[in-house]
């Protein structure tokens, strides 16, 4: 069954690259989501198998968002996008339930191996 | 760690000792009711402080044994084994190879665990817990012939111990973080008993040749943590291995080596330490008598036998000095174990803490010291269990994610003040006061009417604990009740302070010695008398006549008042010799408030060992006991309230 994806980053661009990579892979994108807050709604709405999270957003961090997602549903699956020089954030959201991380600027092929095997699909 | 291996030995020893004597007295006298269970709560004492010492000196196959050997006294303390011969064999055994590791380890080895022991003990606690015979439980673990791997050693709790490598490939640009995310992975899976590099250095972001290596203890099967690893990006290769069975315990043939170590040590005990001081004090008078006796011999005898009682004087004076410093121990060696407790307890409760030690140099007698060992462990877990929060709660109350705890030791004229604080979460009075309550310690009203800070000391009384879960950290039923009785049976005084959010504070008010006091000496006339220093306020150097004089009476103006000042001569009776123009008063505390005492000179101020007055001394008032100088002097120790009462 074709895996569904909640996308989530503030910028647009980035939203549109990362939709661009799952779709190619055979994933399907269902909602994307520009803040921490819209997230955890989305989240709640859609319940997605895989999230992509950016770390730095406003209103709610990505790190706040996943650590009220993980409350819902502690088997949730959320991968954070995050960038060099953002490592003690990354490991804050792994503290939080974060169950993998991907480094910007990052290559599709990249992006897909991790949800892969984050997903136990490697 | 090495240095503290001797005490661990000796201690660990004197436990196993004590469990194994109530093993078989157990099972000897068919004991019933509270005499059984206060013998069951000593055995479980003493299996707890073998595990919580071995943990701390890093022995995992000891505290692991001792655990299970725990486990199953605390199965027979609440009264839920139907076989308890078998029992008592089993525990035997346990205490049995716990000693032989015990020995290994003074010898510089690191023992495992007896896996068939462990998993013997392991299922007569699950059997007991279904009232089954003990020999009947499921076997934990399949029979170690049928594996194909290595048999794993038994962790604590029925987990097995793996040693997990991963290295991280060269293309991941943050390899520290990588780890972390594996280490948090096992984390979920089992619990970390170790880690290198450790978290912290993960943090900072410092992982050597990108390689992780972690022994956990876990529950699942080899195959499951490879798989749950394999969900990680970026791992280049992942060995998992359970743990070897150690190599079977070596005969009992001791080694030479390992005999020399545990020699270095000796744990005495105080009573004859005691016994050794008094000895001394007997000699000194001997020697002292037998130099008057000399100076009565005629005169080719005499040179000779001065010379023979100045050796004798000689080594006895050294034997003295040699024998009060046995007594008097650094605490050093109580306290600076506690740092590396605290962070291993810390690292397995996911906490963060800070130890600072201060005072460390402080010296108390070794009796009291030997006692505080368990204690003050025990007020530490305390601290790090009850008292400091999860980092991330910290941070929220805008505290540094680091627990802060400070041992801090302090002389305070004859006392040692021994302080244990943390800036955790604090303790709730209210709390206290309803666990009390409901523990029928106190009624409903008197607890109530009690303020703050006298509720919080009704933590000390047993069975009230306000932790909602007992964990195997410090609940269990060795609590601060068993803290408050050691510290007590010491002659000192247990205190707690704690503010909501600020954190709490344990104060441990102790006696600096049990039989050596300091003393200041005076002259009067001829004679040498000795005030205990904790009475004495001060000294002046005075002229006795230019004195206000009050109701006949000298005065002495002294700290913005005013004194009375008695001749110590005259009080006790002495010739008094001839009146200089400056006498020395010493302002000492007696009941009724200060007063001054007039004597010729201040000698100076000696640790003095107490020795108590036989009859008729005894009998004299003013005198509460009696000391001998290095010099062979007796001098008596006098108790100014009732010199002057009399």
């Amino acid at each position: 069954m074709t895996k569904r994806v909640l996308v989530v980053d503030d910028a647009i661009f980035m939203r549109n690259m990362i939709k661009d990579i799952f779709s190619g892979g055979g994933f399907e994108v269902v909602g994307e989501a520009a803040n921490g807050l819209e997230a955890v709604e989305k989240w709640k709405e859609l319940k997605p198998d895989l999230t992509t999270m950016d770390i730095v957003m406003p209103f709610k961090s990505g790190i706040e968002a996943t650590r009220d997602i993980i409350k819902h549903d502690a088997k949730a699956v959320i991968v954070m996008c995050s960038a060099l020089g953002q490592e003690s954030l990354v490991m804050e959201a792994i503290e939080a339930g974060a169950s993998d991380f991907i480094v910007k600027p990052f290559k599709s092929e990249d992006v897909l191996s991790v949800v892969k095997k984050v997903l136990g699909e490697a | 760690m090495a240095k503290y291996l001797g005490l661990f030995v000796s201690e660990a020893n004197e436990h196993l000792q004590r469990l194994s004597e109530g093993l078989v007295r157990l099972e000897r006298a068919a004991l019933a009711g509270p005499e059984r269970a206060e013998l069951l709560d000593d055995m479980f004492r003493h299996a707890h402080s073998v595990k919580g010492m071995a943990g701390a000196m890093g022995l995992e196959g000891i505290a692991a044994t001792a655990h299970r050997a725990e486990d199953l006294l605390g199965v027979l303390r609440r009264g839920q084994s139907p076989a308890e011969p078998e029992a008592v064999d089993l525990l035997l055994a346990a205490t049995d190879a716990l000693s032989s590791m015990v020995e290994q380890a003074s010898a510089g080895a690191s023992p495992e665990a007896d896996a068939a022991l462990a998993d013997r003990l392991a299922r007569a606690v699950a059997a007991a817990k279904e009232g089954l015979p003990l020999g009947a439980g499921r076997p934990a673990a399949p029979p170690p012939a049928a594996e194909a791997e290595a048999p794993a050693l038994p962790a604590p709790g029925g987990l097995r111990s793996f040693t997990v490598q991963v290295s991280v490939s060269a293309g991941c640009p943050v390899p520290a973080v990588r780890g972390f995310l594996v280490l948090k992975k096992l984390n979920g899976l089992g619990a970390v008993a170790r880690s290198t590099p450790s978290v912290e250095d993960l943090r900072a972001g410092r992982i050597p040749s990108r390689r992780l290596e972690v022994v956990l203890d876990s529950a699942e099967t080899p195959q499951a943590l490879e798989r749950a690893l394999s969900q990680i990006s970026d791992l280049e290769s992942v060995t998992i291995r359970a743990l070897e069975e150690a190599p079977p315990p070596p005969a009992p043939s001791r080694e030479p080596a390992a005999q020399a170590e545990a020699s270095r040590t000796v744990r005495v005990r105080a009573e004859l330490l005691d016994y050794f001081l008094d000895t001394v004090g007997e000699l000194i008078l001997a020697a002292a008598r037998l130099r008057e006796v000399g100076r009565s011999l005629p005169e080719p005898h005499r040179q000779a036998h001065e010379e023979g009682v100045d050796r004798l004087q000689g080594i006895v004076k050294d034997l003295h000095g040699k024998v009060m410093s046995v007594r008097m121990t650094p605490i050093a060696t109580l306290v600076e174990r506690l740092p590396r407790v605290a962070r291993d307890l810390a690292r397995k409760m996911g906490k963060q803490v800070e130890v600072v030690v201060t005072g460390a140099e402080i010296e108390i007698d070794r009796a009291i010291l030997d006692e505080l060992s368990d204690p003050l462990v025990h007020v530490l877990r305390n601290a790090v269990d009850h008292g400091l929060e999860p980092p991330h709660l910290r941070q929220l109350a805008g505290k540094p994610a680091a627990g802060r705890i400070t041992v801090a030791a302090r002389r305070e004229r004859d006392r040692v003040i021994l302080e244990v604080s943390d800036d955790g979460k604090g303790m709730d009075p209210a709390r206290i006061r309803a666990a009390a309550v409901a523990r029928g310690v106190i009624g409903e009203e008197e607890a109530l009417s009690l303020p703050d800070r006298e509720a919080l000391q009704l933590a000390c009384l047993p069975g009230v604990s306000t932790s909602d879960v007992v964990t195997d950290v410090s609940g269990r039923g060795v609590g601060l009740d068993a803290v408050k009785r050691v510290v007590e049976s010491v002659g000192g005084a247990l205190e707690i302070d704690s503010s909501p959010a600020v954190g709490t504070r344990f104060t441990l008010r102790l006696p600096l010695t049990v039989a050596v006091q300091s003393a200041l000496l005076v002259r009067v006339g001829d004679e040498v008398l000795g005030l205990p220093i904790a009475k004495v306020h001060g000294a002046a150097e005075v002229e006795l006549a230019r004195l206000e004089r009050s109701q006949g009476g000298p005065l002495l103006g002294y700290g913005g008042g005013h004194v009375p000042v008695h001749d110590l001569g005259r009080l006790l009776g002495l010739p008094a010799g001839p009146p200089g123009p400056r006498r020395s008063v010493v302002v000492a505390e007696a009941e009724g408030g200060r007063v001054g005492l007039a004597v010729d000179a201040l000698i100076g101020q000696e640790e003095a060992v107490l020795k108590p007055l036989g009859q008729p001394l005894s009998l004299v008032p003013g005198l509460s006991a009696v000391t001998v100088l290095g010099n062979g002097r007796p001098v008596f120790i006098l108790d100014v309230s009732r010199l002057l009462a009399a």
